[in-house]
């Protein structure tokens, strides 16, 4: 799943691939606010899998969000 | 002074009547802040405005300037585009009207020398250019007008907080006007079916908690900031993409074309962020949308219309060209619309 979020935390989100270590923070690979939503929304879309912002912004390091996916998506 | 009652029969032709696109002008006010001058007074950065924004500078009226001070001059400008000083009917789309009643919309008129025809104000936020476009096209197909000058004017300055960082730095003042005459619907300008929508559970997204009845109402005095413009930015900006990139698809849908077909979009000017993240689920190229916010931050209603009349001019509109119009605003609201470029005179 920490794969499939840097694609799309490169692709879709501009992040400079080598900014995305599991330990990285949200200021660390620069996701601020709109950003944040942005990675929500393209985590519905694309992967069915449903994150609120607010979820998102709570969450410590990019490897918490993979970890988080993970969680979700074993629900649907 | 008696005015002239305008009379319109029934015997007018209405079917095949469609609003026809007759001419376009803007007019912003000569103030200019640039970033440098916000991050002067607020806990901000030019690096942090234009990366959340995409705004360098934007145009602020100056005191003592209202929103129909704005209007008349775009106004003027629109009517001269058209070749014709009359019409039959004024619509300002606006968030800041010169006063909580009545209607800015007849003094704009009587300003114009326009005493005496339909007049009034439309309330859709952003979307207003859009909800009055549906407005103006009505009044055109159903008889009750022949021309229509249509306004988006807006004076956000006088309803920001100047201690909010995060919506001092993207309101701003500014109007935009176009003239619409009756004309048949397979003409260049004729605009195309209007998609129109809203969502009252998110009233509180995008609002001015004070002022008005629900606050009077309760017989307490506003909380402090409460007259202020207030907007939620995430919660906006998640509604605002699903919203623009819906009603874009439905107006095209509705005009019979496909979303390839769009020679050049015009979106309201809400953040660049947010037309960016339309930009890619419309899955045009990037040239075909046009914008202006770098320059001129949102204007809210006045939006659209200064970015039709500022590309007509420019040539970035050239006749032929399939045009889109798409906006999101406070109410929830959102629209969507369709035409195929006319030739029109520079204001």
């Amino acid at each position: 799943m920490f794969d499939t979020l840097k694609d799309i935390l490169v692709k879709k989100l501009k992040v400079t691939p080598g900014q995305v270590t599991p330990d990285a923070s949200r200021e660390d690979i620069e996701l601020d606010s709109l950003a944040v939503v942005e990675l929500s929304m393209v985590l519905e879309q694309e992967l069915g899998i449903v994150i609120s912002d607010n979820e998102l912004i709570d969450v410590p390091t990019v490897g918490d969000i993979a970890r988080l996916m993970e969680e979700r998506s074993a629900k649907i | 002074m008696m005015m002239p009652l305008r009379s319109h029969t029934a015997d007018r032709a209405r079917a095949g009547r469609a609003a026809v696109l007759a001419g376009a002008g803007c007019w912003l006010p000569p103030g200019v802040v640039t970033n440098a001058d916000l991050a002067a007074r607020l806990d901000t950065s030019d690096e942090w405005i234009r990366s959340r924004t995409g705004i360098a500078s934007r145009h602020i009226a100056g005191p003592g300037t209202a929103t129909s001070d704005l209007a008349v001059e775009a106004g003027r400008r629109a009517l001269k585009s058209s070749g014709d000083s009359q019409v039959d009917a004024v619509v300002l789309a606006t968030t800041t009207p010169d006063r909580l009643c009545p209607a800015t919309a007849p003094e704009i008129a009587s300003r114009l020398g326009l005493s005496g025809c339909a007049a009034f104000d439309v309330a859709a936020v952003c979307t207003g250019f859009l909800y009055g476009l549906a407005t103006a096209a009505g009044l055109i197909a159903a008889g009750t007008a022949d021309r229509v000058l249509l306004i988006g004017a807006d004076t956000y300055s006088t309803i920001i907080d100047p201690e909010d960082r995060t919506t001092s730095v993207i309101f701003a003042d500014g109007a935009g006007a176009v003239v619409l005459r009756a004309g048949t619907p397979d003409e260049q300008g004729a605009i195309g079916p209007v998609v129109l929508g809203s969502d009252g559970e998110h009233a509180e997204l995008i609002q001015i908690p004070a002022g008005g009845a629900r606050q009077r109402s309760s017989g307490l005095p506003p909380e402090p900031g409460d007259e202020f413009f207030h907007m939620r930015g995430r919660e906006t900006y998640r509604c605002a993409v699903e919203w623009l990139v819906a009603s874009s698809r439905a107006a095209v849908e509705a005009a019979g074309w496909r979303i390839g077909d769009v020679d050049r979009v015009v979106a309201h000017q809400a953040n660049a962020r947010i037309l960016d993240a339309v930009a890619e689920r419309l899955g045009l190229p990037c040239e075909r949308h046009l914008s202006n916010i770098e320059r001129v931050g949102n204007t809210g209603a006045a939006s659209i219309p200064v970015l039709l009349a500022e590309a007509s001019q420019a040539g970035e509109l050239r006749p032929g060209q399939r045009v889109l119009l798409t906006a999101f605003g406070g109410g929830l609201t959102w629209g969507a619309a369709t035409l195929v470029w006319p030739e029109l005179d520079p204001s």
